[in-house]
Protein backbone atom coordinates (compact mmCIF):
# COMPACT_ATOMS: atom_id res chain seq x y z
CA UNK A 1 0.00 0.00 0.00
CA UNK A 2 2.68 2.43 1.03
CA UNK A 3 4.74 1.55 -2.06
CA UNK A 4 1.76 2.19 -4.31
CA UNK A 5 1.05 5.52 -2.63
CA UNK A 6 4.69 6.49 -3.03
CA UNK A 7 4.55 5.61 -6.72
CA UNK A 8 1.32 7.62 -7.17
CA UNK A 9 2.89 10.62 -5.47
CA UNK A 10 5.93 10.37 -7.71
CA UNK A 11 3.75 10.18 -10.80
CA UNK A 12 1.65 13.14 -9.66
CA UNK A 13 4.84 15.14 -9.19
CA UNK A 14 5.96 14.14 -12.66
CA UNK A 15 2.62 15.25 -14.12
CA UNK A 16 2.83 18.60 -12.39
CA UNK A 17 6.38 19.08 -13.62
CA UNK A 18 5.38 18.22 -17.20
CA UNK A 19 2.44 20.62 -17.07
CA UNK A 20 4.74 23.39 -15.85
CA UNK A 21 7.11 22.66 -18.73
CA UNK A 22 4.23 22.81 -21.22
CA UNK A 23 3.16 26.20 -19.84
CA UNK A 24 6.72 27.44 -20.10
CA UNK A 25 6.96 26.26 -23.71
CA UNK A 26 3.71 28.08 -24.48
CA UNK A 27 4.96 31.28 -22.87
CA UNK A 28 8.12 31.05 -24.93
CA UNK A 29 6.04 30.75 -28.11
CA UNK A 30 3.83 33.69 -27.13
CA UNK A 31 5.60 36.62 -28.75
CA UNK A 32 2.67 38.26 -30.50
CA UNK A 33 -0.95 38.86 -29.51
CA UNK A 34 -4.14 38.77 -31.56
CA UNK A 35 -5.01 42.32 -30.55
CA UNK A 36 -1.71 43.46 -32.02
CA UNK A 37 -2.10 41.44 -35.22
CA UNK A 38 -5.73 42.46 -35.72
CA UNK A 39 -5.18 46.08 -34.72
CA UNK A 40 -5.12 47.33 -38.31
CA UNK A 41 -8.04 45.24 -39.51
CA UNK A 42 -11.17 47.16 -40.53
CA UNK A 43 -14.23 46.69 -38.35
CA UNK A 44 -17.13 44.68 -39.79
CA UNK A 45 -19.63 47.18 -38.40
CA UNK A 46 -23.00 46.06 -37.15
CA UNK A 47 -24.16 42.71 -38.59
CA UNK A 48 -27.93 42.80 -38.95
CA UNK A 49 -29.57 39.68 -40.26
CA UNK A 50 -33.21 39.14 -41.12
CA UNK A 51 -35.32 36.20 -40.06
CA UNK A 52 -36.11 34.48 -43.36
CA UNK A 53 -37.92 31.35 -42.24
CA UNK A 54 -39.42 29.96 -39.06
CA UNK A 55 -39.62 26.18 -39.34
CA UNK A 56 -42.44 24.66 -37.33
CA UNK A 57 -42.88 20.94 -36.95
CA UNK A 58 -41.25 19.66 -33.82
CA UNK A 59 -43.43 19.24 -30.74
CA UNK A 60 -40.76 19.51 -28.07
CA UNK A 61 -37.29 20.96 -27.41
CA UNK A 62 -34.89 20.85 -30.31
CA UNK A 63 -31.49 19.63 -29.18
CA UNK A 64 -29.45 19.46 -32.36
CA UNK A 65 -29.35 20.25 -36.06
CA UNK A 66 -26.93 19.72 -38.92
CA UNK A 67 -26.74 20.94 -42.50
CA UNK A 68 -26.41 18.60 -45.44
CA UNK A 69 -23.38 19.16 -47.68
CA UNK A 70 -25.77 20.45 -50.38
CA UNK A 71 -26.48 23.55 -48.24
CA UNK A 72 -30.18 23.03 -48.88
CA UNK A 73 -31.33 20.13 -46.69
CA UNK A 74 -30.93 20.12 -42.99
CA UNK A 75 -31.72 17.58 -40.25
CA UNK A 76 -33.01 18.49 -36.79
CA UNK A 77 -33.50 16.38 -33.67
CA UNK A 78 -36.05 16.92 -30.95
CA UNK A 79 -36.97 15.22 -27.74
CA UNK A 80 -40.40 14.71 -29.29
CA UNK A 81 -38.66 11.58 -30.53
CA UNK A 82 -38.19 12.55 -34.16
CA UNK A 83 -35.54 13.57 -36.61
CA UNK A 84 -36.86 15.84 -39.34
CA UNK A 85 -35.10 16.43 -42.64
CA UNK A 86 -36.07 19.81 -44.10
CA UNK A 87 -35.80 21.44 -47.51
CA UNK A 88 -34.82 24.89 -46.31
CA UNK A 89 -35.55 26.54 -49.66
CA UNK A 90 -39.27 25.66 -49.48
CA UNK A 91 -39.58 25.05 -45.75
CA UNK A 92 -41.02 21.60 -46.46
CA UNK A 93 -40.32 18.51 -44.40
CA UNK A 94 -38.77 15.80 -46.57
CA UNK A 95 -38.31 12.91 -44.16
CA UNK A 96 -39.40 12.10 -40.61
CA UNK A 97 -37.38 9.51 -38.72
CA UNK A 98 -39.04 8.12 -35.60
CA UNK A 99 -36.49 7.44 -32.85
CA UNK A 100 -36.43 4.39 -30.56
CA UNK A 101 -35.33 6.70 -27.77
CA UNK A 102 -36.74 10.22 -27.57
CA UNK A 103 -33.82 11.50 -25.45
CA UNK A 104 -31.74 12.63 -28.37
CA UNK A 105 -28.77 14.99 -27.92
CA UNK A 106 -27.00 14.98 -31.25
CA UNK A 107 -27.63 14.57 -34.95
CA UNK A 108 -25.43 14.57 -38.05
CA UNK A 109 -25.82 14.38 -41.83
CA UNK A 110 -23.32 12.25 -43.77
CA UNK A 111 -21.42 14.19 -46.47
CA UNK A 112 -23.05 11.94 -49.10
CA UNK A 113 -26.53 12.94 -47.94
CA UNK A 114 -27.54 9.27 -47.76
CA UNK A 115 -27.27 8.79 -44.02
CA UNK A 116 -28.13 10.60 -40.80
CA UNK A 117 -27.01 9.63 -37.31
CA UNK A 118 -28.37 10.47 -33.88
CA UNK A 119 -27.94 9.50 -30.26
CA UNK A 120 -28.46 10.64 -26.71
CA UNK A 121 -29.30 9.23 -23.31
CA UNK A 122 -29.66 5.76 -24.82
CA UNK A 123 -25.79 5.73 -25.11
CA UNK A 124 -26.22 4.50 -28.67
CA UNK A 125 -25.38 6.16 -31.99
CA UNK A 126 -27.99 5.02 -34.51
CA UNK A 127 -27.33 5.46 -38.21
CA UNK A 128 -30.28 5.68 -40.62
CA UNK A 129 -30.48 5.42 -44.38
CA UNK A 130 -32.85 8.24 -45.38
CA UNK A 131 -32.69 7.54 -49.11
CA UNK A 132 -34.59 4.27 -48.71
CA UNK A 133 -38.38 4.31 -49.37
CA UNK A 134 -38.87 4.78 -45.65
CA UNK A 135 -36.03 5.55 -43.20
CA UNK A 136 -34.18 2.35 -42.38
CA UNK A 137 -31.92 1.76 -39.39
CA UNK A 138 -28.52 0.84 -40.80
CA UNK A 139 -26.48 0.41 -37.62
CA UNK A 140 -26.82 0.73 -33.88
CA UNK A 141 -23.39 1.61 -32.46
CA UNK A 142 -23.64 0.40 -28.91
CA UNK A 143 -20.51 0.40 -26.75
CA UNK A 144 -20.38 3.72 -24.94
CA UNK A 145 -21.17 3.52 -21.23
CA UNK A 146 -22.44 7.06 -21.09
CA UNK A 147 -24.76 9.33 -23.10
CA UNK A 148 -23.97 10.18 -26.68
CA UNK A 149 -23.36 13.93 -26.79
CA UNK A 150 -22.09 14.32 -30.35
CA UNK A 151 -21.65 12.33 -33.56
CA UNK A 152 -19.85 13.33 -36.77
CA UNK A 153 -19.61 11.35 -40.03
CA UNK A 154 -16.28 11.19 -41.83
CA UNK A 155 -17.95 9.32 -44.70
CA UNK A 156 -20.65 6.69 -45.21
CA UNK A 157 -18.27 4.16 -43.65
CA UNK A 158 -16.83 5.96 -40.62
CA UNK A 159 -18.25 8.04 -37.79
CA UNK A 160 -16.82 9.73 -34.68
CA UNK A 161 -18.75 9.90 -31.44
CA UNK A 162 -18.28 11.79 -28.17
CA UNK A 163 -19.77 10.48 -24.94
CA UNK A 164 -20.60 11.22 -21.33
CA UNK A 165 -18.37 8.22 -20.50
CA UNK A 166 -15.44 10.67 -21.15
CA UNK A 167 -14.28 8.95 -24.33
CA UNK A 168 -14.59 9.62 -28.03
CA UNK A 169 -14.69 6.79 -30.52
CA UNK A 170 -14.07 6.13 -34.21
CA UNK A 171 -16.46 3.49 -35.59
CA UNK A 172 -16.42 1.38 -38.71
CA UNK A 173 -19.93 1.51 -40.15
CA UNK A 174 -19.41 -1.58 -42.33
CA UNK A 175 -18.86 -3.77 -39.25
CA UNK A 176 -20.53 -1.64 -36.60
CA UNK A 177 -17.42 -2.03 -34.44
CA UNK A 178 -15.18 0.45 -32.64
CA UNK A 179 -11.90 1.14 -34.48
CA UNK A 180 -10.22 3.51 -32.04
CA UNK A 181 -11.17 4.71 -28.57
CA UNK A 182 -9.83 8.13 -27.58
CA UNK A 183 -9.25 8.35 -23.82
CA UNK A 184 -7.74 11.29 -22.01
CA UNK A 185 -10.58 13.55 -20.83
CA UNK A 186 -11.55 13.31 -17.17
CA UNK A 187 -15.03 14.70 -17.64
CA UNK A 188 -18.03 13.99 -19.90
CA UNK A 189 -17.22 14.76 -23.55
CA UNK A 190 -19.81 17.24 -24.77
CA UNK A 191 -18.83 18.13 -28.32
CA UNK A 192 -16.51 17.32 -31.16
CA UNK A 193 -15.50 18.86 -34.47
CA UNK A 194 -13.60 17.46 -37.45
CA UNK A 195 -10.78 19.43 -39.06
CA UNK A 196 -11.46 20.60 -42.63
CA UNK A 197 -8.96 18.03 -43.95
CA UNK A 198 -10.55 15.33 -41.72
CA UNK A 199 -7.17 14.23 -40.33
CA UNK A 200 -7.80 15.66 -36.87
CA UNK A 201 -10.68 16.24 -34.53
CA UNK A 202 -11.11 18.34 -31.43
CA UNK A 203 -13.23 17.46 -28.40
CA UNK A 204 -14.64 19.65 -25.62
CA UNK A 205 -15.57 18.24 -22.25
CA UNK A 206 -16.90 18.90 -18.75
CA UNK A 207 -13.31 18.94 -17.49
CA UNK A 208 -13.12 22.44 -19.12
CA UNK A 209 -10.52 21.18 -21.59
CA UNK A 210 -10.42 20.96 -25.36
CA UNK A 211 -8.24 18.19 -26.81
CA UNK A 212 -6.86 17.72 -30.30
CA UNK A 213 -6.58 14.16 -31.63
CA UNK A 214 -5.21 12.53 -34.76
CA UNK A 215 -8.15 10.60 -36.23
CA UNK A 216 -5.92 7.64 -37.16
CA UNK A 217 -3.98 7.39 -33.86
CA UNK A 218 -5.50 7.19 -30.42
CA UNK A 219 -3.26 9.72 -28.70
CA UNK A 220 -4.18 13.21 -27.56
CA UNK A 221 -1.80 15.60 -29.34
CA UNK A 222 -2.63 18.87 -27.63
CA UNK A 223 -4.72 20.03 -24.67
CA UNK A 224 -6.20 23.51 -24.36
CA UNK A 225 -7.22 24.92 -21.01
CA UNK A 226 -8.59 28.27 -19.85
CA UNK A 227 -12.30 27.67 -19.57
CA UNK A 228 -13.67 27.36 -16.06
CA UNK A 229 -16.65 25.18 -16.86
CA UNK A 230 -18.03 22.62 -19.33
CA UNK A 231 -17.16 23.17 -22.97
CA UNK A 232 -20.49 22.60 -24.76
CA UNK A 233 -19.57 23.67 -28.25
CA UNK A 234 -16.50 23.46 -30.41
CA UNK A 235 -15.65 24.25 -34.02
CA UNK A 236 -12.60 24.25 -36.25
CA UNK A 237 -11.64 27.44 -37.96
CA UNK A 238 -12.05 27.00 -41.74
CA UNK A 239 -8.24 27.26 -42.12
CA UNK A 240 -7.79 24.26 -39.83
CA UNK A 241 -5.25 26.13 -37.69
CA UNK A 242 -7.48 27.39 -34.92
CA UNK A 243 -10.40 26.22 -32.84
CA UNK A 244 -13.28 28.07 -31.23
CA UNK A 245 -14.89 26.79 -28.04
CA UNK A 246 -18.08 27.81 -26.21
CA UNK A 247 -18.60 27.11 -22.53
CA UNK A 248 -20.97 27.16 -19.57
CA UNK A 249 -18.61 29.81 -18.17
CA UNK A 250 -20.39 32.22 -20.59
CA UNK A 251 -17.36 32.75 -22.80
CA UNK A 252 -16.01 31.58 -26.13
CA UNK A 253 -12.31 31.22 -26.78
CA UNK A 254 -10.06 30.95 -29.81
CA UNK A 255 -7.13 28.57 -29.50
CA UNK A 256 -4.27 28.72 -32.00
CA UNK A 257 -3.21 25.14 -32.80
CA UNK A 258 0.24 26.02 -34.16
CA UNK A 259 1.23 28.12 -31.14
CA UNK A 260 -0.60 25.68 -28.86
CA UNK A 261 -2.47 28.32 -26.81
CA UNK A 262 -5.44 30.60 -26.31
CA UNK A 263 -5.20 33.75 -28.39
CA UNK A 264 -8.56 35.43 -27.87
CA UNK A 265 -11.41 35.38 -25.43
CA UNK A 266 -14.99 36.41 -26.24
CA UNK A 267 -16.69 37.68 -23.11
CA UNK A 268 -19.11 40.46 -22.36
CA UNK A 269 -20.06 41.54 -18.84
CA UNK A 270 -23.70 41.78 -19.91
CA UNK A 271 -23.68 38.15 -21.05
CA UNK A 272 -24.30 35.89 -18.09
CA UNK A 273 -25.61 32.86 -19.93
CA UNK A 274 -23.78 29.71 -20.93
CA UNK A 275 -22.82 29.08 -24.55
CA UNK A 276 -24.64 26.07 -25.97
CA UNK A 277 -23.57 25.99 -29.59
CA UNK A 278 -21.51 27.79 -32.19
CA UNK A 279 -20.91 28.08 -35.91
CA UNK A 280 -18.54 30.14 -38.05
CA UNK A 281 -19.09 32.10 -41.23
CA UNK A 282 -17.08 30.86 -44.22
CA UNK A 283 -14.15 33.24 -43.76
CA UNK A 284 -14.12 32.59 -40.03
CA UNK A 285 -14.61 36.29 -39.37
CA UNK A 286 -18.01 35.87 -37.70
CA UNK A 287 -18.86 33.54 -34.84
CA UNK A 288 -22.52 32.71 -34.31
CA UNK A 289 -22.86 31.59 -30.70
CA UNK A 290 -26.09 30.29 -29.20
CA UNK A 291 -26.66 31.08 -25.54
CA UNK A 292 -28.98 30.08 -22.70
CA UNK A 293 -30.33 33.67 -22.79
CA UNK A 294 -32.52 32.70 -25.80
CA UNK A 295 -30.29 34.62 -28.24
CA UNK A 296 -27.62 33.87 -30.76
CA UNK A 297 -24.91 36.50 -30.43
CA UNK A 298 -22.59 37.34 -33.31
CA UNK A 299 -18.91 37.98 -32.56
CA UNK A 300 -16.15 39.48 -34.71
CA UNK A 301 -13.59 36.70 -34.35
CA UNK A 302 -10.59 39.00 -34.87
CA UNK A 303 -11.59 41.96 -32.74
CA UNK A 304 -13.29 40.00 -29.98
CA UNK A 305 -16.33 42.30 -30.11
CA UNK A 306 -20.03 41.54 -30.26
CA UNK A 307 -21.34 42.78 -33.60
CA UNK A 308 -24.89 41.56 -33.71
CA UNK A 309 -27.61 39.42 -32.19
CA UNK A 310 -30.30 37.09 -33.50
CA UNK A 311 -33.33 37.45 -31.24
CA UNK A 312 -36.64 35.75 -31.62
CA UNK A 313 -36.51 32.42 -29.85
CA UNK A 314 -38.62 31.97 -26.73
CA UNK A 315 -36.24 29.59 -25.06
CA UNK A 316 -32.59 28.54 -25.00
CA UNK A 317 -30.82 28.39 -28.39
CA UNK A 318 -29.53 24.82 -28.35
CA UNK A 319 -27.96 24.49 -31.78
CA UNK A 320 -26.51 26.68 -34.52
CA UNK A 321 -25.26 25.84 -37.99
CA UNK A 322 -23.92 27.55 -41.10
CA UNK A 323 -24.21 25.56 -44.37
CA UNK A 324 -21.17 24.89 -46.56
CA UNK A 325 -22.06 27.67 -49.01
CA UNK A 326 -22.06 30.11 -46.09
CA UNK A 327 -25.30 31.74 -47.24
CA UNK A 328 -26.95 31.97 -43.85
CA UNK A 329 -27.27 30.57 -40.36
CA UNK A 330 -29.81 28.29 -38.73
CA UNK A 331 -30.66 28.43 -35.03
CA UNK A 332 -32.60 25.71 -33.23
CA UNK A 333 -34.18 26.14 -29.84
CA UNK A 334 -35.88 24.55 -26.88
CA UNK A 335 -38.91 26.55 -28.07
CA UNK A 336 -39.26 23.80 -30.75
CA UNK A 337 -38.57 26.08 -33.72
CA UNK A 338 -35.73 26.39 -36.19
CA UNK A 339 -35.04 29.82 -37.61
CA UNK A 340 -33.09 30.69 -40.74
CA UNK A 341 -31.34 34.04 -40.89
CA UNK A 342 -29.24 35.92 -43.41
CA UNK B 1 -14.48 13.34 -12.03
CA UNK B 2 -12.84 10.40 -10.29
CA UNK B 3 -9.33 10.22 -8.95
CA UNK B 4 -7.03 8.32 -11.30
CA UNK B 5 -5.65 4.91 -10.42
CA UNK B 6 -2.04 3.84 -10.98
CA UNK B 7 -2.33 2.66 -14.61
CA UNK B 8 -4.28 5.82 -15.53
CA UNK B 9 -1.67 8.01 -13.87
CA UNK B 10 1.10 6.29 -15.85
CA UNK B 11 -0.87 6.90 -19.05
CA UNK B 12 -1.32 10.55 -18.07
CA UNK B 13 2.46 10.94 -17.67
CA UNK B 14 3.05 9.39 -21.11
CA UNK B 15 0.39 11.62 -22.63
CA UNK B 16 1.88 14.77 -21.11
CA UNK B 17 5.36 13.82 -22.35
CA UNK B 18 3.92 13.39 -25.84
CA UNK B 19 2.07 16.71 -25.65
CA UNK B 20 5.16 18.50 -24.35
CA UNK B 21 7.10 17.34 -27.42
CA UNK B 22 4.78 19.27 -29.77
CA UNK B 23 6.68 21.73 -31.97
CA UNK B 24 5.13 25.07 -31.06
CA UNK B 25 5.45 27.94 -33.54
CA UNK B 26 5.77 31.55 -32.51
CA UNK B 27 2.41 33.26 -32.10
CA UNK B 28 3.70 36.39 -33.86
CA UNK B 29 3.75 34.29 -37.02
CA UNK B 30 0.75 32.03 -36.42
CA UNK B 31 -1.62 34.79 -35.37
CA UNK B 32 -0.54 36.99 -38.27
CA UNK B 33 -1.19 34.08 -40.64
CA UNK B 34 -4.62 33.57 -39.10
CA UNK B 35 -5.55 37.23 -39.52
CA UNK B 36 -4.38 37.19 -43.15
CA UNK B 37 -6.31 33.99 -43.88
CA UNK B 38 -9.52 35.50 -42.56
CA UNK B 39 -9.04 38.84 -44.29
CA UNK B 40 -8.40 37.04 -47.58
CA UNK B 41 -11.65 35.13 -47.13
CA UNK B 42 -13.89 38.10 -46.25
CA UNK B 43 -14.69 39.05 -49.89
CA UNK B 44 -16.02 35.49 -50.42
CA UNK B 45 -18.02 35.48 -47.20
CA UNK B 46 -21.74 35.97 -48.00
CA UNK B 47 -22.35 37.53 -44.58
CA UNK B 48 -19.78 40.23 -45.26
CA UNK B 49 -20.12 40.78 -49.00
CA UNK B 50 -23.68 41.84 -49.91
CA UNK B 51 -22.96 41.14 -53.61
CA UNK B 52 -22.88 37.43 -52.83
CA UNK B 53 -26.25 37.56 -51.10
CA UNK B 54 -28.01 38.92 -54.22
CA UNK B 55 -29.43 35.46 -55.01
CA UNK B 56 -30.72 34.72 -51.56
CA UNK B 57 -31.92 31.08 -51.46
CA UNK B 58 -34.25 31.78 -48.53
CA UNK B 59 -36.16 34.65 -50.08
CA UNK B 60 -38.95 34.06 -52.58
CA UNK B 61 -38.10 35.61 -55.91
CA UNK B 62 -41.53 36.09 -57.43
CA UNK B 63 -44.85 36.63 -55.71
CA UNK B 64 -45.88 33.00 -56.19
CA UNK B 65 -44.04 29.87 -55.14
CA UNK B 66 -44.47 26.69 -57.18
CA UNK B 67 -45.01 23.86 -54.69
Amino acid sequence: MAAEKAEMDALKKECDALRTQIEAARKAANDGSMSAAAGGVASVGRVQLKLRKNLKGHLAKIYAMHWSADSRSMVSASQDGKLLVWDTFTGNKLVAVPLKSAWVMSVDFAPSGNLVASGGLDNICTVYNIKAASPKTLRELDAHTGYLSCCRFLSDSEILTASGDTTCCLWDLETGKQKIIFTNHIGDCMSLALSPDMNYFISGACDSLAKLWDVREGACKQTFSGHTSDINAIAFFPSGNAVITGSDDCSCKMYDLRADQEVLDYTDSSLNAGVTSLALSNSGRLIFAGYDDFNCHIWDSLKGEKVGVLSGHDNRVSCTGVPEDGMGVCTGSWDSFLKLWN
Amino acid sequence: MDEMDLPQMKKEVESLKYQLAFKREKSSKTVTDLVKWIEDGVPEDPFLNPELMKNNPWVEKGKCVIL
